[in-house]
Parts: structure tokens; sequence; C-alpha cells
């Protein structure tokens, strides 16, 4: 495989600074701010400054995240040119501003929550753009948009996508207002990131997006290198000495085969709270020593846009590349000395050619991207990676754990239902899931067992509908308090990245941290990252899919899941080395509604000859898409002569949009065991020769998973 | 023990969910974060939205906090010379 370039051959911007390139351009050419009281909505007591996009306030037919990423794609939608074969969103608000106001409403009609998941956010984009390949949703708390930049490059490098549009988009809402505010990490004067005075953020909102393409057209830039890592640390403090951004710094400059010294710009995280600038300028010390670049941090100038500042920041770099502009540090006066790093006060004019941008967030997830002249410099060694293996695996169900839930299908036993809390947290220690509500405890759950006395050092999380518990206990006592009371805890926890958090803090794994949100197809997302990014040197590899059933919540959000409460999920703990069975993601299409996606899943499993490689068919048939799934399965079946038996494992182990992560590590069981209970799955007692399972997932999305004996 | 300290004791086991804590366990003189009790920066910032809700006591910047989340008796003291109610 040659070495493959990621070009940005498209952007689009859109920030409390203005909408697209050139509005951009002149603001932070001007070094002015942003930032304004809110007006959104109007808080209990001083409204506080944060970056607020006034266009999309008239008018909505979607919510406000949506329209931002519209916004911000348009420029890339207009100017044409093939459909992307994936699209990647980071995003953690999702539908939540008008969720929020529905909720408070007592709105109980799940036709108004039909834009709530952040997956819909993507989904929305896909459809506009014709892209019937993966649609992801990375949900890494602020480091979002980078985080997606970085998959959207590592998909163009595996050759598995020639073009990607990828991005973060995220909208003011009451939950990130009065979230961070809580935390008393706002700075009531407006955020001034670096300064000897400053004392937190300003919330914001804003999205950017860009067409990443292999082929050299007319590029505006090239993403030469990409570093994820995490803290394993605090669920929200960064690593005092900054050491997670230290080495996602590293890791991205080791992938482009740069030296720091061939850094001309740093785009910082540079928030304004007192602990990230520490943490982030002992990182840049450590890096740089003190031959430090030109650096400067935009957040005093659009605020925080939280999972789109990456993806903004991304864009802003392009920008500084493209017109030779380096930003002015906005709102800093008098530079901490404590920190040493000297920013840009005014904007500049200089030539660049390479820039670093950072982005972290909460759960310790750290991402940076190198950002360079496009074609200027030899693009990274082509990585060729042994399939991955499972080492290990675990599920939670109705019924139980792994063994409780395999005993109860040996006995043709529902496993569908709600597992108690006291069965759940069995062996977790109560000072570790004190603060946890029900799905970090689920995943913690599902990572101990799989990792039993090993380290995994990478976590692969996906979760259909993140915290629910949380999400509603802040929602509820905010508007209960009006809007005075916020509880930080709640706020903290609700975040989706917030189990993958824990688990790498359990762990202590300092590798890469993602989770992908994707409604009924996150566990695959999770799958596909790992297969990407997941390297499996330091340790092995997690991979999580896991959803709670909320009685409020879910039926509300998860249609599927209203006809029975149930949840749980599957762990895989994975490496490139052992013997183990090789999972692999052969198929995801986000665009299960168009015949297209089928049509492509058959000619990716191969219309001849696939039929006799399977020992049985574990088929993902959601409650409510019945009869477009099992058309869409019979398709399948027809084309590719697939004579397995199918097991309709959703039945069995409930409605919840990860069931297929819980299918997963049963498939792994039942491969080790060579065969399935008769009574779920007849004519599947004989895995003996070299047969593997396929996991398919139908309806809204199209997936397609092997599982073959190592 | 005077009885706005029980009141808090009770007060904090409760909302900080510190299952394996009773009341009467935390030590009014003892280090009340990052000691043996497991509290965190989290659990003083949901402190300081408690004091603030049922004390009309702010607590909104770092210095202030570090004094009065010492020890459970110097954040009784400080609500009792802070708070309207608790005045005169």
């Amino acid at each position: 495989m040659t070495d493959k370039r990621v070009y940005i051959a498209g952007l689009g911007i859109v920030s409390a600074l203005g909408t697209g390139g050139t509005e951009t351009l002149e603001a932070l050419a001007s070094g002015r701010s942003g930032l304004a009281p809110i007006r959104r909505f109007r808080p209990p007591g001083d409204p506080l400054p944060v970056g607020q996009i006034q266009e999309i306030d008239a008018g909505r037919t979607m919510p406000a995240t949506h329209r931002l990423a519209q916004i911000a794609a348009a420029p890339i939608l207009t100017a044409g040119g093939p459909p992307p074969d994936a699209v990647i969103v980071g995003t953690t608000t999702g539908g939540m501003a008008e969720s929020e106001s529905l909720l408070r409403a007592g709105v109980e009609d799940p036709e108004a929550y039909r834009w709530h998941g952040a997956a819909t956010v993507a989904a929305d984009l896909a459809r506009r753009f014709g892209c019937t390949g993966p649609v992801l949703t990375v949900s890494t708390a602020c480091s979002s948009g980078a985080a997606a930049a970085a998959l959207g490059a590592a998909l163009i490098r595996s050759g598995r996508a020639a073009r990607v549009l990828a991005g973060g988009a995220d909208s003011l809402c009451r939950l990130t207002y009065y979230g961070f505010l809580s935390l008393q990490l706002i700075d009531p004067n407006g955020a001034r990131p670096l300064d000897r005075d400053r004392k937190g953020m300003s919330v914001a909102e804003g999205a950017a997006m860009m067409m990443l393409t292999a082929d050299d057209g007319n590029p505006e830039a090239e993403i030469l290198g990409a570093g994820l890592s995490c803290d394993a640390w605090h669920p929200t403090a960064p690593h005092p000495e900054g050491a997670g951004a230290l080495s996602a710094m590293k890791s991205a400059l080791n992938q482009a085969g740069l030296a720091a010294g061939d850094i001309d710009y740093v785009n910082l995280h540079g928030t304004g709270t007192i602990d990230n600038d520490l943490s982030e300028a002992l990182a840049l010390r450590a890096l740089f020593d003190t031959k430090l670049p030109a650096l400067s941090s935009i957040k005093g100038a659009t605020g925080h846009s939280l999972a789109a500042s990456g993806a903004v920041e991304a864009v802003v770099s392009v920008l500084a590349i493209g017109h030779g502009l380096l930003p002015a540090n906005t709102g800093c006066r008098l530079a901490d000395p404590a920190l040493a790093l000297f920013p840009l006060k005014t904007p500049k004019r200089a030539k660049v050619r390479t820039v670093l941008s950072n982005a972290f967030g909460f759960g310790g997830s750290n991402a940076a991207v190198v950002i360079v002249q496009p074609d200027r410099f030899s693009p990274p060694r082509t990585v060729e990676r042994p399939p991955l293996r499972i080492a290990a695996c675990a599920c939670v169900t109705g019924a139980g754990a792994t063994d409780a839930t395999l005993r109860k299908l040996d006995a043709a036993g529902s496993c569908a239902g709600v597992l108690d809390e006291e069965t759940l947290c069995r062996g977790l220690p109560p000072r570790l899931i004190r603060r946890l509500r029900r799905l970090p405890r689920l995943a913690l759950s599902l990572a101990a067992e799989a990792a039993g006395d090993t380290r995994p050092q990478e976590v692969f999380f996906g979760t259909g509908w993140g915290a629910l518990s949380e999400t509603d206990r802040f929602l509820t006592r905010l508007f209960e308090s009006n809007e005075q009371y916020p509880s930080p805890t709640d706020f903290v926890g609700s975040v989706h990245n917030a189990p993958a958090g824990q688990i790498a803090q359990f762990f202590g794994a300092r590798g890469p941290s993602l989770t992908l949100t994707g409604e009924n197809d996150a566990f695959e997302q999770a799958l596909l990252a790992a297969e990407l990014i997941g390297d499996g040197q330091h340790g092995p590899v997690l991979v999580v899919g896991a959803d709670e059933a909320h009685p409020r919540l879910s039926p509300l959000f998860d249609p599927a899941s209203a006809a029975s409460a149930a949840d749980g999920g599957g762990a895989l703990l994975v490496d490139r080395a052992g013997s183990g069975p090789i999972v692999s993601l052969r198929f995801l299409s986000g665009d299960g509604g168009s015949a297209g996606a089928i049509d492509q899943l058959i000619d990716a499993l191969g219309a001849d000859g696939a039929g006799a490689r399977y020992g049985a068919i574990l088929a993902g048939i959601p409650a409510g898409k019945k009869t477009a799934a099992s058309s869409q399965l019979d398709k399948v079946v027809s084309a590719c002569r697939l004579a397995a038996p199918v097991f309709d494992y959703r039945q069995w182990i409930g409605q919840f949009a990860t069931a297929s992560a819980a299918a997963a590590a049963m498939a792994c069981r039942w491969i080790g065991q060579g065969r399935i209970p008769t009574a779920l799955c007849a004519g599947a007692e004989n895995f003996e020769d070299g047969r593997g399972i396929l996991l398919l997932g139908l309806g809204d999305s199209i997936s397609a998973v092997e599982i073959f004996p190592g | 023990m005077e009885p706005l300290l029980k009141e808090l004791r009770v007060k904090i086991v409760d909302i900080l969910d510190l299952v394996d804590v009773r009341p009467d366990e935390i030590d009014p003189d003892a280090r009340l974060v990052g000691g043996d009790l497991g509290i965190d920066s989290i659990d003083v910032l949901e402190m300081v939205m408690m004091v603030e809700k049922d004390y009309g006591v702010k607590i909104d910047n770092r210095e202030v906090g570090v004094k009065v989340f010492a020890t459970l008796r110097a954040l009784g003291e400080h609500i009792r010379q802070n708070a309207p109610e608790l005045q005169g």
C-alpha cells in the first residue's frame, strides 16, 4: 500500500466571529472578540459572556447544532464533487438545546425528540451529501472536533475511504452553560486565555467542516499527523503536568515525521481556565523547551465551542497557512508569568508552513493535529496492522454478566431486562462508583470483566444514548431550582465520554480514548475506530458498547426501547498479536433507508461464496423497523446465498442501541465452544470447520461484523 | 457538637453519596478534602451548591474554598459567620 496524503480540499466555518472563511479571517485580522452576554435564554443571574451566533435564532426547523453543522458544511456542499465516503462529526450537545426545553415543558411525544440524538447531526449531513458509507459521531467532550479530524485522516490513510467529511458542531444550551458554571470554570469578564488574572472560559457555539481527500485537486492544506491520548487522571481536571497533552502532541509530531522545531505556530487549546492553561503550558515547555514557536488561543475571541472547537481551530489553522495570518491571543492583557508562554498579543502576518492544533477534553481525552502546507513534506509511512483478535469478552444483560447470560440462553430463557444495581456492581469498589449512575457502572463492569488481570491501554467506547440518568438528574435539579443550583457531579457524568474516562482512569489507560455515539451502530463505530486507531503496542485494547434503560428518557429518545425496558452491553478485549478469534468490521453504512447500502453490503460480503463462511448469522433487528430490517435481511441472505441459520438476538437480549456489543461477546464465546444453543438457532451446532459468525446490524444503519476462530 | 456540624455531616454524606461513611465518622477537625473520606474537587463544588442553596452562603473563589473546606469545623464556622439566617 502506498503512503497516503490527507488533503483538506474544502472547508466551512461558523463561530461568534462570523460565517465562512472570509468573515473569520477579517475578524481574526482585527483581533476583535465575538463574546457578548448570552441572549439565547435569560439566566436568573447576570448574563455571562458567551460566543453566540445570531443568525440561527430565527425560524428554526431543526435544532441549533444541526443548523450550525449545515451552515459550516454549506460551502463544501455548494462546491459539488462526489459524495464523501464517510461523514464524521464531533458533537456533544446534539439536539440538547431543544430537548431540554421540551423536557422542561413535559412534552412526551417521542416524535418531538427525533433530532435529540448526537448522531443525528452527522446523519443529517450524510443525507444532504448523499453519503452511503459510515456516519460516525465522535463524543470526546471538548476534543471531539479534533478527534473527528484525526479519525477521518486515519480512515483515508487506511484506504477504506477516499473522501471524508469531518468536523464538529455544538450549540449553546442550558446543560453546558450551567454545567460549566457549576464547575466554577466561567470567567464572568469573558475568557482571557493565558492571562495572569484569567478566571475561566466562555461557553460558545459553532461548527466547522472539512472535506478530507486522498486526491490532490487544489487542496488548502494537508493533515500530516494526529495524536490521541488520555490523561487517565480525573473526570474533569487536566493532568497537572500536562502529561496527556504532551503525549498527544508528541504522537502527532511523530506521525507527521516532524520535529518540534519544525512547527511554525501552535493553536492552543487555551480555554482560559486556570488549570487547563497551566497544564498546557507545562506540556508545551516540555515539548519545545525554550524554543517556543508563535502561539495563541483564539478562545478569547470565539469562546469555547466545546466539541466544535477542535474543528473550528483546525479550520483556523488552515486559514493561517493559506493567508499567512497568525491570530492573536485575544483577551490576554498581561500574560501569566507562571506560564512563560509569550502568546501573540496582536494578529501577525507571517508565512506559516506548519501548525500544531491542540484540543483537550473532559474524561482526559486529548487530541493534537499537525496541519501543513500541501505537498511540502513526505506523508507518513503507511502502517499495515494485523487484524484485531479477541483475547477476552464480557456482556451484561437483564440476566446478569456473561456466564449468567449464557446459562440463561442455554436454557432458552430470555435475557432481556434491566439488571439490578447490586448484581451489576458486584466486584466494583464502592468508592469508585459512588458518584456514578447506571451507564458508567455498566461500562466499568463490562471493562473489568473483559480485562481480567490485564491493563488495557486504549479504550474505544460506543453508546447509543449516553448517560441518561446523569442528564435527567442534572436537568431536573436545574429546572426545579429555577436554574440556580445545577449539580456539578451530574454535569460531569452527563458527558458522553465520561464512562470511557472512568474506564481509562480505572486501568491507567493513557493511549487513545474515543467515544462514538451512534444509536444502533454505536458499538460498530467504536470497533471501526479501534481498527483504525488502536495499535495495541502498549497493552490490550478495550472495545466497549453499553446503554442504560432510563424510565423517562429512553422511551422518548429510542422508540425501539419503548415496549419493554432493557439494557446492558458488551466488551471485547482485543490485541493484534494473540491467537484469539479475529474480529473485523466488514461494512458500515449510516444510510439503511436506501437500497444502495444493502447492495454495497452484498458487494462487501461477496455475492459468491459468502454463504459457506458462516456457521450462524446474528441479526440485529430493531423493534419498529422490523419490516424494513427483515426485507434487508432477506435480500442479503438471498444475494450472498447465506445458508447459515439466523438468530434474531434482540428478541432474546433486549431492544437497546448497543445490544450488538452483547451479541458480539456471545458470538465470541459460542465460537470458542463451537456451537450456539439449539433453541436459539437451530442448525448452528457445529463450527468445527473454521466457520465464523456474521453479526448484521439492520434498520436505519447497516453493519456487518465478522468473528472467525483464531 | 453543635447542631450545625451534625446537620452538615448528614448532608455531606447524603449529597456526596459517601456509601461507606457514616455521618458520625466525619471528624470535625480532620482534613475534609483529599483525606480518608475520598472527597475530591468535584465533591467540593457539590458542597458549594449545597451551602449556597441551604444556607444562602456563596463560595465562588478557589482561595476562599480551600480555607472553608479545610475541615468540617471550618465549614461550619464560615456558614455561621455568613449565613443571613444565622446572624444575630
